[in-house]
């Protein structure tokens, strides 16, 4: 009560732009800050039970032999084996994993999304814990194709030549179950629901065979029959959720430290280790993050709250796949060794290079700052919508200075000194500005349902159809909006603080979640802040304020998107609409009913402030 | 050197005497023997067996007097503990031995009919056995308390004879714990029981490392009264050790503890595959039986008989080894052979050398390597259970059962036992049954179901199923996870909880007894845990102190305490001048009207 009636009665509010602004500009100074070594820290082992490297290593040998004629039979059957419906790569490398005495499942499965159907295969075998009792579980998957749409000869090769070899071991805590994905993406998804029981028969199969718990899972992608230079680490899962940091650090100890096999993350495929670099890393990390959509077949897993990497092999060099084998081993003798599940370490990080990170508390004002603006600018709009009145009275009598001053005059004495607080607060008319702000957000609703159902050959035609509504769809409300209901000033004031309410507290909830979806949706909405809805502007502004605006659409963005893959339109809402229907990826909704609404209520400011005759 | 061979020496000299006086007294003998059985995938089951007999009045020769001291104290009539590890894989192994029986849940699983006159008194001697058994097998049978301890109604019958009066008096009490780690120091115990205590006869194959090592072990001890037909009762205890040896990991411990990969010649390799010859080795699978012997497999040879044991007749052998006829066996002396089927190999170890001299030969088994490999004849089990957790979260999840009867003609009939504890909270109302997919109103034949109490006691599940020849049965259930007090998380609190095991009693269609017993694997639940990490508990520490300093500081700068006369309203200037105000007259006052809140 103290602070508002101070608000009222001094002059903050006429500071509350700079306030905002200040906000903005802390908030991206402070996230291009990170990659500093002050604001960063190297990354550590938090879980003493992983002791990663600290195990002899012994796959090779006679066992490359073996690796090397599973390779034949898996590029004799060919990249297409797995989804042409035929159930051949089943087959075979059901019978492999029969040979050695493991128990084989197998799963079909039928996705439709946006016309599309992914159909496929998978096959697996539990490795059952000699004394083991089926409480705790472990995954080594391979995707036939990987997610360039490669065959991965040597990835696939190498699961069955480790299931042949690490099945000697009597030293398993926990179940080992080898996976073999028909594919990257709609695979591992069907497989990981159907374990936990959550998959939607009769178009994706139960499985025949289940283990315990999941604790981790290692994906392995190396799609030649060549040596590999170095070991790319992709972490990020569905939806921006990560895997325990402990996991990367076990990976990357183990394949740098152990094998000397140099690692790398987020396609940064030099660096150099300083600030650059960092930034960098950091930046791609966050746009992938904020997308939220599978980045390999990991991805799948970690919505599941299991911990899961891929281990990809990149580039030409004289690392072979006894080296890349010996890292799994490794690796899943320090998985082995886990009592507890991960939780040890952090869930939420930014790494920047493959052993420097920052945690969520050193990131997260960053984010929240820029939301928080919205709600500063929000509050302010408020109490300034109550004293509109006494500021016109001001300028149009020139009596403030007296009212001000009876203020004070009667304030102290105590005759009625709430009367002369309410005389500045007007009624606000909430009723229709609500109503307008809540109408638009629904309207999200349309282009969400829209580009998640549509068929994909229909994609770009009605992406370039929707961004050419979107150009002209603010001026056109705001007219159907000022010719139906005579909105006043102050309606538009209203509009826009909540407006930037709704955005304040939707992003400042995001950015626990998703921390860059909430940061890039914050910085390219920031604008919004600014945007006056007094009509006292020039055309020009006016117009010049609606160019930004264009340059800022979701629209705008999905494009950019695109270009900085490049990767045409139809592709990217086709991997949106298959994210929504087979992922449970949430970032269209953010994009639609968040973000969406509230540039198109800025649009309507904007063009308010033409229509609307003071 | 004297001390440890001088018991060995006296029960030599004393196993004559001993002998004849437990033969004397017809409530006092004692029998072993040993089946051994292979299995598909190169796995030896070895199940040992041991049967004493006595009362609790006689001199005990061979019933152990601690046991016997513990079931008179908690006035026990019938008990049943069962110490597991691992999983028995019915799939590839069949039906387990002696039906299940001997056989119980992962970790420590006990029940037992206590003689008392109503629940209370039931409870309490339930309480004293827990604690007496766990101070004798070193286990943490103390902890079998009211939550983990249910009164089960239809799955369990008593094995042994008891006078229709008594019966009505015995109270049944299961209690489990799934997250038991059985080992040595419950064997070492359990070996003592026996009258020749692991020394000699076929316990002295019983190691702790080969034991432990097993891919499925289970000790069971079963103490009932067996009453004859002219009235004279006795009291029988049976001890069983069951495990699954994989024969070439047990053999290979003698080279490398680490499996390295073998030299390529070592390898058979595929010749017919395009690429061979070359780099590439396709392995072939041809299985061959791997030869083994019991030295070996164990780490020792029998070290002769128990001479403590009844002599064995035609039918009561010491070792017999159920393998295919084709595999060719070899025995050390001091025994005889006794085939009782071309697959059923039995042997009795005299331990007497040429000249009817005890020497307590040492006897050993030798199989030899035979390709290809032979298998032997599995019965399948009545029921293939399984049962996982399903969907996930923190907050609620489910339970699915998949029961499958493999039989093409007969429908199987069974009790569906679940035991879990009080923060998992199943609702009846998500209990499915479905057969194919479909629901089916035959399939549950009677349902009881005692709902749990917080902290005090846990969910007790029995349905009684039907299943049609060849079907498979899901059974669903959905909970909600409880959040426990802080204080309630055991150490490795993030590991999860353990669940039961499902008991399923196959049941006897005529007489509605339960014939068969068969347990699935444990869960792990993971419940809404804390972080119980020191940086979070210097946070939450912290953050209280600020709290409570900040909530106190602001209270006293914001707060004002004035007279209700002196209430005056308006902006912060005001406000403090009114304090001001008030403060001074307060002053002039002196005394006046006591202070109130505004």
């Amino acid at each position: 009560m103290i602070i508002t009636a101070s608000l009222r009665s001094t002059r903050i509010l006429k500071l509350l732009p700079l306030v905002s602004a200040l906000c903005i500009l802390v908030g991206v100074t402070w996230l291009l800050l990170l990659p500093l070594d002050d604001y960063s820290r190297r990354t550590y082992i938090s879980e003493n039970a992983l002791l990663p490297g600290q195990v002899h290593t012994y796959f090779g040998g006679s066992e490359q032999d073996v690796f090397r004629s599973y390779r034949h039979e898996v590029t004799a059957l060919g990249k297409n084996a797995s989804a042409d419906g035929s159930g051949v790569m089943a087959a075979k490398i059901g019978g492999i994993f029969d040979a050695f005495g493991l128990k084989v499942g197998k799963q079909k499965f039928e996705y439709i999304a946006a016309g599309g159907v992914y159909a496929g295969e998978n096959v697996y075998a539990v490795l059952q814990a000699p004394r083991g009792d089926a409480t705790e579980a472990l995954v080594l998957c391979a995707a036939w194709v990987n997610t360039e749409g490669e065959l991965n000869e040597s990835g696939v090769a190498l699961v069955l030549a480790l299931a042949r070899y690490l099945k000697r071991w009597s030293l398993w805590s926990k179940d080992i179950i080898f996976l073999i994905t028909s594919d990257s993406r709609a695979g591992p998804q069907a497989w990981v629901d159907s374990y936990h029981d959550l998959h939607a028969p009769p178009a994706v199969a139960s499985l025949p065979l289940k283990s315990g718990a999941i604790q981790g899972v290692v994906v392995v992608d190396y799609p030649t029959s060549r040596g590999f230079e170095s070991l790319h680490i992709v972490y990020d899962g569905i939806n921006g959720q990560l895997p325990n940091l402990d996991l990367i650090n076990t990976a990357v100890r183990i394949a740098s430290g152990q094998m000397a096999i140099r690692t790398m993350l987020q396609e940064m495929w030099s660096h150099d280790n300083q600030y650059r670099d960092r930034l960098r890393t950091m930046l791609r990390g966050m746009v992938n993050q904020g997308l939220g959509h599978a980045s390999g077949p990991h991805s799948s897993f970690i919505p599941y709250h299991i911990d899961a990497i891929t281990l990809q092999a990149y580039g030409d060099g004289w690392h072979d796949e006894v080296t890349l084998g010996r890292t799994v081993e490794s690796l899943f003798r320090s998985l082995n060794n886990l009592l507890e599940h991960f939780h040890q370490s952090f869930f939420f990080y930014l790494l920047m290079a493959e052993r420097r990170f920052v945690s969520i508390g050193t990131y997260l004002p960053s984010a929240m700052l820029i939301a928080v603006n919205f709600t500063i600018a929000a509050i302010g709009l408020w109490l300034k919508s109550g004293r509109l009145d006494a500021g016109e009275e001001e300028n149009k009598g020139g009596d403030g200075k007296v009212s001000e001053g009876k203020e004070k005059l009667l304030g102290p004495a105590g005759e009625a000194p709430s009367a002369a607080a309410d005389a500045v607060s007007e009624e606000r008319p909430l009723l229709l500005a609500m109503a307008f702000v809540v109408a638009i957000h629904f309207l999200g609703f349309i282009p969400l349902y829209l580009f998640n159902n549509l068929d994909e050959k229909n994609f770009t035609s009605a992406f370039y159809i929707f961004a050419l509504l979107n150009v002209v769809l603010p001026s056109v409300l705001c007219a159907i909006f000022t010719k139906s209901s005579t909105p006043t000033r102050l309606h538009f004031a209203l509009i826009k603080c909540f407006s930037l309410l709704l955005l304040g507290m939707f992003l400042s909830a995001l950015a626990t979640l998703n921390f860059s979806l909430s940061f890039l949706i914050g910085v390219f909405a920031s604008p919004i802040t600014f945007i006056n809805p007094t009509p006292e502007r020039k055309w020009t502004v006016g117009a010049a304020w609606m160019t930004l605006l264009q340059g800022l659409t979701p629209t705008t963005a999905l494009v950019g998107v695109a270009y900085y893959w490049g990767e045409p339109l139809s592709e990217i809402l086709k991997e949106a609409a298959f994210g929504w229907r087979v992922w449970g990826m949430w970032t269209q909704v953010v994009v639609w009913c968040v973000w969406w609404p509230a540039w198109i209520i800025a649009g309507v400011l904007v063009a308010g402030s033409w229509a609307v005759e003071a | 050197m004297r001390l440890l061979s001088w018991p060995l020496v006296t029960q030599l000299l004393l196993a004559p005497l001993v002998v004849a006086s437990a033969r004397a007294s017809e409530y006092n003998d004692y029998s072993e023997n040993l089946l051994l059985k292979s299995l598909p995938g190169n796995s030896i089951l070895a199940s040992f067996r041991f049967v004493s007999n006595g009362t609790f009045d006689s001199h005990h020769s061979v019933f152990p007097r601690s046991l016997a001291q513990i079931l008179q104290q908690s006035q026990t009539k019938e008990l049943h503990l069962k110490f597991t590890l691992g999983r028995w894989d019915a799939e590839q192994w069949g039906r387990q031995v002696w039906d299940g029986r001997t056989a119980g849940g992962t970790g420590v699983e006990l029940w037992a009919w206590v003689e008392a006159a109503d629940d209370s008194e039931a409870d309490a001697r339930w309480t004293t056995l827990n604690n007496a058994l766990s101070g004798l097998f070193c286990a943490s049978l103390n902890f079998i308390d009211s939550t983990r301890t249910i009164r089960p109604v239809m799955s369990f019958q008593p094995a042994g004879h008891h006078s229709p009066e008594r019966l009505e008096r015995l109270h049944l009490l299961h209690g489990t714990l799934p997250r038991e780690p059985v080992c040595t120091e419950n064997l070492t115990p359990f070996l003592k029981l026996l009258p020749c205590k692991g020394k000699a006869g076929i316990s002295s194959l019983l190691d702790g490392h080969r034991l432990f090592d097993a891919q499925w072990q289970s000790m069971s001890i079963d103490v009932m009264p067996v009453c004859e037909e002219n009235g004279k009762c006795q009291l029988q205890m049976e001890q069983t050790v069951d495990m699954v040896l994989d024969v070439e990991r047990s053999m290979g411990k003698k080279d490398s503890l680490v499996p390295k990969p073998p030299p390529i010649e070592q390898l058979s390799c595929d010749q017919d595959k395009p690429y061979a010859g070359g780099d590439s080795c396709f392995p072939l699978s041809g299985v061959t039986d791997l030869s083994w012997s019991l030295s070996e497999m164990f780490g020792r040879p029998i070290r002769g008989s128990c001479p403590l044991a009844v002599v064995p007749t035609e039918e009561a052998t010491h070792v017999c080894v159920n393998i295919a006829e084709q595999r060719a066996i070899f025995v050390s002396q001091g025994s005889e052979e006794r085939k009782k089927s071309p697959e059923l190999r039995c042997f009795v170890l005299h331990g007497r050398g040429p000249n009817f001299v005890i020497e307590n030969l040492d006897f050993d088994i030798v199989l030899p390597e035979l390709s290809p490999s032979t298998n032997i004849l599995l019965t399948p089990p009545p029921v293939y259970a399984s049962r996982s957790l399903t969907g996930h979260g923190q907050e609620r999840g489910g339970i699915q059962a998949v029961l499958n009867n493999p039989s093409s003609n007969s429908t199987v009939e069974f009790v569906y036992l679940e035991s879990l504890p009080w923060f998992m909270k199943p609702y009846l109302h998500t209990l499915s049954v479905t057969v194919s997919g479909k629901d089916d109103g035959n399939v549950v034949q009677d349902i009881y179901y005692r709902p749990a109490l917080d902290r005090k006691r846990g969910t007790q599940l029995e349905v009684r199923l039907r299943v049609p020849p060849g079907e498979t049965v899901l059974l669903n259930y959905e909970f909600d996870k409880a959040v426990l007090r802080y204080t309630e998380y055991p150490p490795d609190a993030n590991r999860g909880f353990d669940i039961a095991p499902a008991i399923i009693s196959i049941l006897d269609p005529t007489s509605q007894k339960s014939t068969f017993s068969i347990r699935t694997t444990s869960l792990l639940l993971s419940l809404p845990t804390p972080d119980f990490s020191m940086p979070y508990n210097v946070i939450i520490l912290t953050s209280t102190v600020m709290a409570l300093a900040f909530g106190s500081i602001f209270n006293i700068l914001v707060r004002r305490f004035v007279g209700a006369d002196e209430v005056i309203g308006g902006g912060l200037v005001s406000k403090i001048r009114g304090h001001i105000i008030a403060f001074v007259t307060e002053r002039r006052r002196a005394g006046g009207n006591k202070p109130k809140t505004e």
